[in-house]
């Protein structure tokens, strides 16, 4: 049975996420094993009429693991929560969905991404999206304030996944949706991995 | 995700995406029930399932 972490490894694991992902902010070429960027876009076959106006640079900045807006529309004038945002791009696309009359907030526990995000935002020119620090666990939100939360490759490296969930459902109105895009096990780790605190950041 | 309160919770389908032999990327969806009062009968749904497939879930601690 897996064992929980002790408070130290908590902290390890928090420090070194986000230590890997300000490495990923500043060149996510190479980081990981699946395709990025624009690459990544087109395997994902995210909305081209979308991406295509995304400046390049925005577009490298694509680490996602899937496609979240496959999973079904969101409508013009909706409010969409972007959990993980990194660099922007799926907020950016959802932002092109829900037009001038909705709105996208993006958060994340990166400060670099963050930074990234708005440089991204402002390459853009995009009024009706917004980024701010803030941890899956503790949404810094009312309840029900979004019609739909969208994430992409995040809870997988939150420590408590059921209250990562359980504050994505307080956020939402009622009859709001869930997309999201994940890394999952799909087979068992082999016998000198398993256990491993560093299988959470590598 | 059922145990929080979503209902029509499903997994989509892989991504084709991985980060390791032992893992790949999958996309899930879920809706909060329009109606509140169908939390607690989902919940209950939840635990219900969780006690049927003790299975290795999705983003176990130590995933990558």
């Amino acid at each position: 049975m897996q064992q929980p972490l002790t408070d130290r490894e908590i902290h390890l694991v928090r420090e070194k996420i986000q230590g890997k992902y300000a490495q990923v902010a500043a060149a996510p070429a190479g980081c990981f094993r699946y395709p990025t960027g624009a690459e990544g876009l087109r395997l994902q076959q995210y909305p081209q009429e979308i991406i295509q106006g995304f400046p390049q640079t925005v577009m490298d900045s694509f680490c996602g693991v899937g496609n979240p807006f496959s999973l079904g529309p969101i409508y013009p004038g909706e409010a969409v929560l972007d959990i993980g945002c990194g660099a922007g791009v799926d907020s950016f696309v959802a932002a092109r969905l829900v037009g001038p009359k909705g709105r996208v907030t993006g958060i994340d526990v990166t400060d670099e991404m963050l930074v990234k995000a708005r440089a991204n935002l402002a390459l853009l020119g995009l009024a009706n999206v917004s980024f701010q620090a803030g941890e899956a666990e503790s949404l810094p939100f009312p309840d029900h304030e979004f019609d739909v939360v969208i994430s992409n490759g995040v809870i997988n490296l939150t420590l408590n996944k059921e209250k990562a969930l359980g504050e994505a459902y307080r956020v939402l109105k009622p009859g709001g949706r869930l997309m999201i895009a994940d890394m999952v096990l799909v087979q068992g780790l082999p016998p000198d991995r398993a256990g491993q605190i560093a299988n959470w950041y590598q | 995700m059922l145990k929080v309160g979503f209902h029509r919770a499903s997994f989509d389908r892989y991504t084709g995406f991985k980060s390791a032999p032992e893992t790949e990327g999958a996309l899930f969806y879920g809706e909060k029930p329009a109606d509140p009062k169908l939390k607690e009968t989902i919940e209950a749904q939840g635990e219900i399932l969780t006690e049927i497939k003790p299975g290795a879930s999705a983003c176990d601690p130590g995933s990558t």
